[in-house]
């Protein structure tokens, strides 16, 4: 738009003033004789009417020139994606944390180990003492200032947690939030931008030292250093040499053409300067770091130092040592030329040059640069894909902003969002769906099409932990977390059972219901008997062997009677966000729920019968780290508390005696769990769902083609669930607690009262007054062999 | 070393607190219905023995910012302390106070819920509490679940 107009300004300006002159000077050049008609026509010329003309020329020109580049930096500069945090460590005195767990925390963080903690952002550890130097953090509701602190461990416990210098214990010290990523405009490149002081100081210095040492002096072009230039490459006869300062190379990298004209070059120059005349030597800085040209992966273009250190070491920025730092500076030169991938080599000796240049210039001592040459280049062999390593928690987080903020506030105000994301619980959950999807997939030759998705979440508020939505685990596709819908098996009894718990009176966990063939007519006459999974009825059992046992014929019974709308409108009580159709079928889980769904409604029995939407978000603040929105801690009473604790108490049993039993071989803490497995039709869908007392998790194990994978939801998901919790140390629940119901141990034939001594027993709850009074007998072998005889079978499915 | 401790400090710090958040549970109500008050034996609730001395802290924190009259800040310190000890229903009671003051009555209700479904056999406490689910019931519209509300917490008062 600014060009074609300034084009037609041109034209205008030029013809009107010039053109009927020309034509009365030729006139006159054939009337007279050729010397003096030179003179006469040299002076008739309007001399100062074309100089102004050219004036107004140049002026309109360089405006034009000016309106483009200032349009260019500023677009770039406002566009501030948001910012992402994970939650902070905070830490205490008796926090249950491995010193290990701790030392991860650290690392992920980019904390550096080194020998004296004068630094923020250095650590040292001695067994089980560390010294840290906290970087400081200001969180919006207190300032967390930078501060040297020791932080002892005894027993998987925080022991001791001092501030060095004035020696007092600290009740409480919360370290700087992990940065996990930006939220950027879809259609833009991707960009990680960084600020000028979050940028290392060796990256900083060193730029200027290789690329630009009069930067702070010149004002935009360097004469000298184009002189220098020119002459260099006239005596080697090619272009070896370039004098453009940062300034010009940011230029260019704004109109990124590689036609080395010299009308590009003039106009670079011109626009060097004009930028400098408008911007400080710091804001332009910080544009060149974050538009510089690093490399390109297929049709993706690496700008800026923020995105390429992910790009080449896939970490952030902050945490690159000297060398790779060094390896960056290197690239600018071309990263084409320098590709560490294609030319390791050729970037090793450039690297080393540049590193050579950072001791000349006092940027690195001379033993740091020796001691940087002395490294390979540790470039990572496949780049991440995504800017952010938690693709499928990310997602969640841009879907919940995008309930409240459009879109362009997003990516453009720089807005602070922190998250619940704990990004230890996050990598545990991440190694054990890894490990546990090689195996299985291994042992039932899937060749690797069998998926997996899983999510935790606290039990206190829903806060949501972590997210897995695929095997990969870092590339942004198919979210399945959120997104696969499938159908949920035996999930859904919980939710049939509580419904008959809460409206038949007089229903308790031992009252008798026949697991016995069933008929039902569908409207338009079809018969549907559902078998049970192993094809056996099991006669009368007791209601809470039927739902730790799985059994499908006494669900549908039991189902039936308290009726599949009521089931339905307790699916929406626990939190289901939307209507579903009420089909018998649905009381053993033909109804397809997303992993998402599933946590939603588990959540509310792990909170004992309170509704916490499932949130990523705690608070987004503007960019200058005010707030603009919380998301407080909203619990909804939705269930009676006491018949969801007494649903629980059925839960563990599912882990103790139920077909959660086998979790033990990967977690010993799981019998002190409750949950269910889900397991579909053919072996589709291998499900679990399952809680102690802080976390909540829920895995769902597929193919995305929905063929069969050969899974149950105890052989399959159950083994990602226990791998997963046994690494994050999750806390089993607290004893079964009396107030206002009574606890029982009772026997699984006819659910009369033994002693808890008694192996199969499973400690109950009732309502005061509908406990078991009649005594039975712990079951002898005998009486036991049918339940053994499942649970043998059970077993067997597992490797 | 000398390791300085005051948990007595912090918890006298901590009761401030309450008397400041106690004053919204107090204040009587439009539209004829008036919770009792301190008069009818309303008693500031403390923290429970054995709670840790970071939660004391926080509640220390968050008194001092209720005070300045910045609760956005008070119920942001709360949550931490929350996430810290979630089985302490004080906490959630404290909660559910600064949520009726800042005029949400649903939430206020229901985190005082969940403070009664944690406190056990603590009759003061669940009064108390009773009296905020009254306030958030009178607020939402429901002047006979206000009163019902209001019964129970008298009840648990006379049970004392």
């Amino acid at each position: 738009m600014a060009r074609k107009v300034t084009r037609k300004t041109r034209r205008k300006s030029g013809g009107r003033q010039s053109s009927p002159r020309r034509k009365s000077t030729a006139r006159r050049r054939h009337a007279r004789g050729d010397g003096g008609r030179l003179r006469r026509w040299f002076r008739q010329v309007p001399w100062k009417r074309l100089f102004a003309g050219l004036a107004v020329l140049l002026v309109l020109y360089v405006g034009y020139l000016d309106y483009r580049i200032r349009s260019q930096f500023e677009g770039k500069r406002w566009a501030l994606p948001a910012h992402v945090y994970a939650r902070p460590l905070e830490l205490r005195e008796d926090l249950a944390l491995p010193a290990a767990r701790f030392e991860r925390e650290l690392e992920l963080l980019g904390y550096r180990l080194a020998y004296d903690t004068r630094e923020p952002g250095t650590y040292n550890r001695q067994h089980r003492r560390f010294r840290l130097h906290t970087r400081g953090f200001a969180f919006w509701d207190d300032n967390e200032p930078a501060r040297q602190v020791e932080v002892r461990f005894h027993d998987g416990r925080v022991d001791a947690l001092i501030d060095m210098e004035t020696q007092r214990v600290l009740s409480l010290l919360r370290l700087d939030p992990m940065y996990i990523g930006g939220i950027y405009p879809d259609q833009h490149e991707d960009r990680l931008l960084i600020r000028l002081d979050e940028a290392p100081e060796v990256l900083v210095r060193g730029l200027i030292a290789v690329e630009d040492r009069r930067f702070y002096e010149h004002w935009g072009v360097n004469p000298g250093a184009i002189a220098r230039a020119l002459w260099a490459n006239l005596r080697a006869g090619a272009t070896v040499q370039g004098g453009s300062t940062l300034t010009q190379q940011l230029v260019k990298n704004f109109f990124l053409s590689n036609a080395r004209t010299l009308w590009r070059k003039g106009n670079e120059a011109i626009m060097a300067v004009l930028l400098e005349m408008h911007y400080d030597k710091d804001e332009i800085l910080e544009a060149y770091l974050n538009e510089v040209y690093l490399g390109q992966q297929g049709k993706r273009a690496i700008h800026g130092f923020g995105l390429a250190a992910r790009f080449y070491f896939d970490r952030p920025l902050a945490q690159l040592d000297n060398a790779e730092l060094a390896t960056l500076i290197a690239l600018v030169q071309g990263p084409a030329l320098y590709d560490p991938r294609r030319h390791p080599q050729r970037l090793r000796k450039r690297r080393d040059l540049v590193l050579n240049i950072l001791a000349e210039q006092g940027v690195l001592s001379r033993a740091a640069a020796r001691e940087a040459m002395a490294q390979n280049l540790s470039v990572v062999r496949r780049p991440s894909r995504g800017i952010t390593p938690y693709p499928a928690f990310m997602d969640m987080v841009r879907r919940q902003l995008r309930q409240s903020y459009a879109k362009r506030d997003l990516t453009s105000e720089g807005l602070r969002i922190f998250t619940t994301l704990d990004p230890l619980v996050q990598s545990d959950v991440e190694d054990a769906l890894r490990r546990q999807l090689r195996r299985l997939d291994g042992a039932r030759g899937l060749g690797g099409k069998l998926e997996g998705a899983a999510l935790v979440t606290s039990t206190t508020g829903g806060e949501l932990l972590a997210a897995v939505g695929g095997r990969e685990v870092r590339f942004a596709g198919f979210n399945r977390a959120l997104d696969a819908r499938r159908q949920v098996g035996s999930l859904v009894k919980p939710v049939v059972y509580l419904t008959a718990l809460m409206e038949r009176p007089g229903t308790t966990l031992v009252s008798p219901v026949s697991d016995t063939p069933i008929r039902i007519q569908g409207p338009n006459g079809d018969i549907w008997s559902p078998q049970n999974y192993n094809k056996v009825s099991h006669g009368v059992v007791p209601l809470y062997v039927a739902l730790t046992r799985s059994y499908n014929q006494a669900t549908v019974r039991l189902g039936m009677q308290v009726g599949v709308d009521r089931v339905v409108a307790m699916l929406r009580r626990l939190g289901l966000p939307r209507e579903v159709p009420a089909y018998p079928a649905l009381l053993l889980g033909s109804q397809t729920l997303s992993p998402l769904e599933v946590t939603q409604i588990y959540q509310t029995f792990a909170a004992e019968g309170f509704r916490s939407p499932v949130t990523a978000i705690r608070e987004v603040l503007t960019a200058e780290g005010e707030p603009l929105q919380r998301y407080p801690l909203d619990v909804a009473p939705a269930v009676d508390p006491l018949q969801v604790r007494i649903l629980n108490s059925a839960l563990r049993e599912v882990m103790r005696h139920g077909t959660g039993a086998n979790a033990v071989n990967w977690f010993p803490d799981a019998a002190g769990f409750a949950g269910k497995t889900g397991t579909t039709n053919d072996l589709r869908d291998s499900w679990f769902a399952g809680f102690g007392r802080e976390h909540l998790m829920v895995v769902w194990l597929g193919a995305d083609d929905n063929r069969s994978i050969g899974l149950t939801g105890a052989s399959g998901a159950l083994a990602v669930w226990s791998d997963a919790m046994a690494r994050m140390g999750s806390p089993p629940l607290d004893p079964l607690g009396g107030e206002q119901l009574v606890l029982r141990w009772v026997e699984p034939v006819s659910g009369r009262r033994v002693g808890a001594s008694c192996p199969e027993a499973a400690q109950l709850a009732f309502l005061p007054g509908t406990e078991p009074q009649e005594a039975g007998r712990c079951p002898s072998r005998e009486d036991a062999d049918w339940s053994e005889r499942a649970m043998d079978w059970l077993r067997g499915l597992l490797d | 070393m000398v390791l300085l401790r005051k948990p007595c400090l912090r918890l006298s710090g901590a009761v401030i607190l309450l008397t400041m958040l106690a004053g919204c549970v107090t204040n009587p109500s439009r539209d004829g219905f008036e919770p009792d008050g301190e008069a009818a034996g309303s008693t500031v609730i403390a923290p429970r023995r054995g709670t840790s001395a970071a939660v004391l802290d926080l509640l220390e924190r968050a008194r001092a910012a209720s005070r300045r009259g910045e609760l956005h800040k008070a119920e942001a310190l709360l949550e931490r302390a929350i996430r810290i000890e979630p089985k302490n229903p004080v906490l959630w009671h404290y909660m559910a106070k600064v949520h009726l003051h800042r005029g949400r009555a649903r939430r206020a209700a229901g985190l005082a819920a969940r403070s009664n479904s944690l406190a056990g056999d603590d009759a003061t406490l669940r009064a108390d509490n009773w009296r905020i689910i009254a306030h958030a019931r009178q607020a939402m519209g429901d002047p006979a679940g206000a009163r019902a509300a209001q019964a129970r917490a008298a009840q648990l008062a006379g049970d004392r």
